[in-house]
């Protein structure tokens, strides 16, 4: 009865009434008296329809729903509109921001620190917009020092000879490393390799996947810049 | 002693249009116990007062009784004295399919004695617009205020039907219309 608009004074509330209070003596278990209890309460609410029915039928707006339905399917859009639009008064109002909301806004804008500094707590340096690091720098930061630097790509050389035996390997494969700061640094050190022509890289044009092989002597040609992507690993 | 009522009676009436004009909150219009506080006991005399001064702009303070029947559950609003004219209405943005739809559906809730469940209401109105544009547009209707849809999917007609539309013109309105030649 509730979920639909049907008549609620189809239900005779009298009748279920003394239904309920002619079984009430045979409850014995609380169980049966909850269900009892909540008959009770739905009978309310339909009571309660039945007062907002009558109330609305009494209104001016009460007309036979069979009429009105009817007379809305043959009307045309337009005239539905129209009939809208003539007993139509839109509210009149202003969106707009007020002096001291303006206010508010310029206290929040000026007390706000950069991004930068807000994610800094949460997420670390996540907010500095992503840098060149050359090996300069790197020096200069004291990551390593010059004759470290070289040692690594000397050392990681040998084990690319060692690995490929004068074969393609898979990249991903040969920078593989338990930790993150290893595995970046691999992928550090190599790029120098190859820019040095010291290794080769190809990439597989159906499969993305990158290839990577030792070079005994220094390769010849144009060079080309290829950007992998090392979060995958992750 | 005149001048000095006169005078406060004109910031009175301003404080209230300011008030009534400016979006506070979500939905448009002031509480009646807000007007109290920003205008004092006898804020239903200022707004009278209000209302007639804003008459030559075409506008007027409305009153949408709350639920409990109160002067501070009441909202109050300021809106078109007139309806506007179709073409003005299609200027604002609305689409004519929209507002048919919407007419179509306060009749509908009404002739159900003011509840319709919402399934009853996409059947009746699928006859005569497509699927896409009933979901849509109900649902966008429900969000603005125009209809209210309880924890049942029953749908009501909203506290902004009741401010905005003179619903019993519109039945009337429907009533009286002569339905269109059939097409040829």
């Amino acid at each position: 009865m509730e979920t639909s608009s049907a008549n609620p004074f189809d239900v005779d509330i009298k009748e279920k009434i003394l239904l309920l209070k002619n079984r009430l003596p045979e409850w014995k278990l609380l169980e049966e008296l909850l269900v009892d209890s909540e008959a009770m309460l739905e009978l309310t609410q339909i009571v309660k329809l039945q007062d907002e029915w009558l109330k609305h039928r009494a209104s001016s707006l009460y007309i036979d729903p069979l009429l009105i339905q009817l007379k809305v399917k043959l009307l045309q859009k337009e005239a539905l509109t129209e009939a809208f639009v003539k007993s139509w008064h839109p509210v009149a109002q202003v969106d707009q921001i007020s002096p001291k909301g303006l206010e508010k806004a310029f206290v929040y804008w000026r007390d706000l620190s950069s991004i930068a500094e807000r994610f800094k707590e949460e997420f670390g340096n996540y907010g500095i917009k992503p840098g060149v690091v050359d090996y300069q720098e790197l020096i200069t930061l004291g990551v390593f020092t010059k004759n470290q630097f070289e040692q690594g790509l000397n050392e990681l050389q040998a084990e690319l000879m060692e690995k490929s035996e004068g074969d393609w390997i898979d990249y991903m494969e040969f920078i593989k490393s338990p930790d993150t700061e290893t595995r970046v640094l691999r992928a550090y050190l190599l790029a120098f390799l190859v820019s040095e022509g010291r290794a080769s890289l190809k990439t597989e044009p159906l499969t993305s996947k990158v290839y990577i092989a030792a070079l005994g002597a220094k390769a010849i040609g144009l060079p080309k810049s290829v950007a992998i992507s090392l979060a995958g690993g992750d | 002693m005149e001048s000095q009522d006169k005078a406060l009676l004109e910031r009175k009436v301003r404080k209230a249009f300011q008030v009534l004009v400016l979006q506070r909150g979500r939905n448009p219009g002031v509480k009646g116990w807000e007007m109290k506080r920003y205008l004092g006991r006898d804020y239903k005399k200022i707004i009278e007062v209000l209302s007639e001064d804003v008459s030559g702009l075409g506008l007027e303070v409305f009153e949408v009784k709350g639920a409990d029947g109160t002067d501070d559950s009441s909202r109050f609003l300021l809106r078109f004295r007139e309806p506007p004219s179709v073409s003005e209405a299609e200027t604002s943005g609305i689409r004519i399919d929209d507002l048919a739809v919407l007419a179509a559906t306060i009749a509908f809730i009404n002739s159900k004695q003011g509840r319709a469940a919402r399934r009853e209401v996409e059947i009746f109105l699928r006859e005569k617009f497509p699927k896409w544009r009933v979901e849509y547009s109900l649902d966008r209707y429900v969000k603005r205020g125009y209809l209210e849809q309880d924890d049942r999917t029953m749908l009501h007609t909203g506290w902004r039907t009741h401010a905005e539309v003179d619903e019993k013109t519109l039945m009337t309105l429907i009533l009286s219309r002569a339905q269109a030649a059939p097409k040829k």
